[in-house]
C-alpha cells in the first residue's frame, strides 16, 4: 500500500507579530511541522507496517519550507521518502491553490492508495485543505478519522463524529484527515534523526506540475486587528479576591 | 454565471438559517442542494426558494456525494456557494471549490455582492487578523449554520437522486450520549482547562456550574486528549463558539485558538495560578490563585455546593 502524508511546515500564530494595520510580521516565528500533523505520520507508519507499504511525505508552500532542518523534521517521523514543492509563487496561497498543487503532486507520485493529513493546520486552522484535495483528486475525503486499518481489500475507517462513532469500509483511494487525538505520535529518537539524513528527498518544480489556473482571484482590500471588545482586565489577588469578584459581577449585573 | 442565484449546500443538517441568510445577501434567489435525510430537505424547504434533494443516502456517508454536489452546483453556474463549517459540509464545499477553482473562505463576518463577485470580511490565521477580501469570481463560503427554520410555508422538495462514490459503506454507528444542555444559548458558560489535575476533580467545577445555573465547557485538551468532557463541549476555533453573558475560563491559559471562541461573550472571568497567563490580558475579571481553592470558595460565596 502506498500512503502519502500531507503535512504543513508552518509557524505558530502565537509567534506572529500583528502590526497596528493588521498586517503580519513573521520575523520572529519559527516554523515547524504543524501541531497535529504528527498524528497523521503515526497513523501512516502503522498502516504501512501492517501492510508492507511505503510512506511518502508531501508538503507544499513557499521556498522557505524546504530547508535541511525542515526536511529532517519530517523524515525523522517515520517516512520512507519525502516530496517537496517549494516555490515563492505559493506565498499566501489559499486552500484551493494548495490543494490543487498537492493533488498534482499526489498524481505525480502515482499509485497512491491513501492520503493522510492532520485535523487542521496550526496557522490557518480551517481543516479545509484535505477535503478540497479530495475534490481535486475526485476521491472520497473524510475528516475526523480516529483509526484506520487494512481489511477485506480496502480500509476500515473509524470516525469520531459529534453524533457518535461511525465505522466505514472504504475500497478505492481516499483522503483521510485524522482527529487530533487519534493516536499518540512517537517521539523521534537519535536513530530516527540520523536515519533521516539518508532518506531520499525529491524537490518537484511547481512549473513542472499540471496545475490549472485558478477560476477565482482574491484581492486583499484591507487588513485589521480584530476588535477585542475591550476587556476590563481587573486582576484580583489575595484572600478577598473571591468576595471582590462576586461583588464586581453583581455590580456589573453579570450573574 | 447566473447572477440571480446563489446556492446553499446542506450536509444532512436541518439548521440552515445562517446559510440561507448569507446566500441571500449575494443573490436574490437561494437554491439549496441537500445531501442526507428527508428531514434536512424539509427544513431547507422552509428557508430556501428551491430545494434539490439528492435522495436518502442509505449506508453511505454524506461525503460520498461530494462529486455529485459539485456536478449539480457547477451546472447551475451560481453567483455564490455557501455551506456550513462541519467536516461533512467542508467535504461538499471542497469538491465544489475544486470544481470551480475557487477558494473556500471561512470565519466570515460580512458579505456584500459586487459586480464581479463579492467583498467578504473574514478572520484569517485562526482569528489573528481580519481581512476584507475582494473575490473576483464565485465566492465559496463556510459560515455558521444558524438555526432550524421555524415551522411555516415550504417550497416543494425536488427529488433528484444522485449516485454516490462506489466502494464506501457505513458498517456500524455507535451513537454518543449527549450530555448537558445547549451551549449555544447558555447565558453562563463555565469552562475548565488543563489546570484540572484529575477527572474526579471535575466535581468542583460542576458544583460551581450549578451554583451559577450555567453550562459546563472546556478547552480542547480536556475533550480531545484526555476525554474528560464530551467532544462537543470544547470552546474555540475548532470547537464551539459561544456568546454567553458570562464566561469563566478556569485553569485555561488563554491561547488564541481557545479565546477566539468567546469573543462574543459579555463578561469574561479567568481563574489561573499563573499571574502571567495570557488569559489575564483577555478577561474582564481575573483571580490569580489555585483553582482548587478559588473554585470551591466561589461556589460557596454564590450560595451553592457543599
Ligand atoms: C489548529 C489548532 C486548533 C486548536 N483549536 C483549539 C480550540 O478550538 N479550542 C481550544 O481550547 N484549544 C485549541 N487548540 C489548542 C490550543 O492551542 C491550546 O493548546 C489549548 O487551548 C490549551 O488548553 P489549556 O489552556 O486548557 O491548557 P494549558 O495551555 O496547558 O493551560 C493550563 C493553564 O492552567 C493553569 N493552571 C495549572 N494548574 C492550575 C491550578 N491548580 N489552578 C489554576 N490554574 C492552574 C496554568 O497556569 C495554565 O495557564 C488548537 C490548537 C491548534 C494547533
Ligand atoms: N501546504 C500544505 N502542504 C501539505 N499539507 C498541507 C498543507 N496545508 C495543509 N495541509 C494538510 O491539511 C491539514 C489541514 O490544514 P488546514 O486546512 O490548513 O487546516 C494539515 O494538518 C495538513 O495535514
Amino acid at each position: 500500500m502506498k500512503i502519502v502524508v500531507a503535512y504543513k511546515w508552518a509557524p505558530n500564530p502565537q509567534d506572529l507579530e500583528v502590526r497596528p494595520d493588521g498586517t503580519v510580521d513573521a520575523g520572529r516565528a519559527k516554523p515547524a511541522v504543524s501541531e497535529y500533523d504528527p498524528v497523521a505520520f503515526e497513523l501512516a507508519r502503522r498502516l504501512a507496517d501492517a501492510t508492507g507499504g511505503e510512506v511518502v511525505g508531501l508538503t507544499v508552500g513557499p521556498a522557505a519550507i524546504d530547508t535541511p532542518l525542515a526536511r529532517k523534521a519530517a523524515l525523522s517521523r517515520g517516512l520512507d521518502r519525502l516530496v517537496v514543492v517549494a516555490d515563492d509563487a505559493l506565498v499566501g496561497a489559499d486552500s484551493t491553490r494548495l490543494a490543487v498543487v498537492l493533488a498534482a503532486a499526489v498524481r505525480g507520485i502515482g499509485d497512491v492508495d491513501v492520503v493522510l493529513t492532520g485535523d487542521s493546520s496550526i496557522d490557518v486552522a480551517e481543516g479545509q485543505v484535505p477535503l478540497t484535495l479530495a475534490g481535486h483528486l475526485g476521491w472520497l475525503g473524510l475528516a475526523r478519522v480516529a483509526a484506520v486499518e487494512a481489511a477485506d481489500g480496502g480500509l476500515v475507517v473509524e470516525r469520531d463524529l459529534p453524533a457518535g462513532v461511525s465505522v466505514l469500509h472504504v475500497a478505492g483511494p481516499v483522503v483521510l484527515a485524522a482527529t487530533a487525538d487519534a493516536v499518540v505520535p512517537r517521539v523521534a529518537g537519535m536513530k530516527d534523526i540520523l536515519a533521516a539524513a539518508k532518506k531520499p528527498v525529491e524537490a518537484l518544480a511547481l512549473a513542472a506540475l499540471d496545475v490549472p489556473a485558478p477560476g477565482t482571484a482574491l484581492t486583499t482590500l484591507a487588513t485589521a486587528r480584530p476588535s477585542q471588545g475591550e476587556r476590563r482586565r481587573v486582576v484580583l489577588e489575595g484572600p478577598t479576591a473571591v468576595a471582590d469578584l462576586v461583588a464586581a459581577l453583581d455590580l456589573a449585573g453579570a450573574r | 454565471m447566473n447572477s440571480n442565484q446563489s446556492w446553499v449546500v446542506v450536509a444532512d443538517e436541518p439548521a440552515v438559517t445562517g446559510l440561507v441568510t448569507t446566500a441571500r445577501e449575494l443573490a436574490p434567489q437561494v437554491v439549496a442542494v441537500v445531501v442526507g435525510s428527508r428531514e434536512a430537505a424539509d427544513a431547507a424547504a422552509r428557508a430556501a426558494d428551491r430545494v434539490v434533494w439528492l435522495g436518502e443516502p442509505g449506508q453511505v456517508p454524506v461525503e460520498a456525494y461530494a462529486a455529485a454536489v459539485a456536478d449539480v452546483v457547477a451546472a447551475a453556474a451560481p453567483a455564490a456557494v455557501v455551506g456550513a463549517t462541519s467536516p461533512a459540509a467542508r467535504a461538499l464545499l471542497g469538491a465544489v471549490a475544486a470544481r470551480l477553482g475557487a477558494p473556500v473562505l471561512s470565519n466570515v463576518q460580512q458579505v456584500e455582492a459586487a459586480a464581479d463577485g463579492a467583498v467578504v470580511t473574514h478572520a484569517v490565521l485562526g482569528g489573528l487578523v481580519e481581512h476584507r477580501t475582494g473575490v473576483a469570481g464565485v465566492p465559496v463560503l463556510a459560515v455558521d449554520a444558524g438555526a432550524v427554520p421555524a415551522d411555516g410555508p415550504a417550497v416543494t422538495v425536488e427529488e433528484a437522486p444522485a449516485t454516490p462514490f462506489a466502494g464506501v459503506t457505513v458498517t456500524q454507528v455507535r451513537p454518543r450520549e449527549r450530555t448537558g444542555g445547549d451551549l449555544g444559548s447558555a447565558r453562563t458558560v463555565v469552562a475548565i482547562g488543563r489546570g484540572l489535575r484529575a477527572e474526579a476533580d471535575l466535581a468542583i467545577v460542576t458544583a460551581l456550574t450549578e451554583a451559577l445555573g450555567g453550562e459546563l465547557a472546556c478547552s480542547r485538551p480536556l475533550a480531545e486528549g484526555v476525554d474528560w468532557v464530551s467532544k462537543d463541549r470544547y470552546i474555540g476555533i475548532s470547537g464551539q463558539r459561544v456568546s454567553p453573558d458570562l464566561y469563566l475560563a478556569i485553569g485555561i491559559s488563554g491561547q488564541l485558538q481557545h479565546m477566539v471562541g468567546v469573543r462574543g461573550a459579555g463578561t469574561v472571568v479567568a481563574i489561573n495560578s499563573d499571574k502571567d497567563a495570557p488569559v489575564f490580558a483577555q478577561c474582564d475579571y481575573g483571580i490569580v490563585g489555585d483553582l482548587y481553592d478559588v473554585v470551591p470558595a466561589l461556589t460557596a460565596a454564590l450560595g451553592g455546593g457543599a
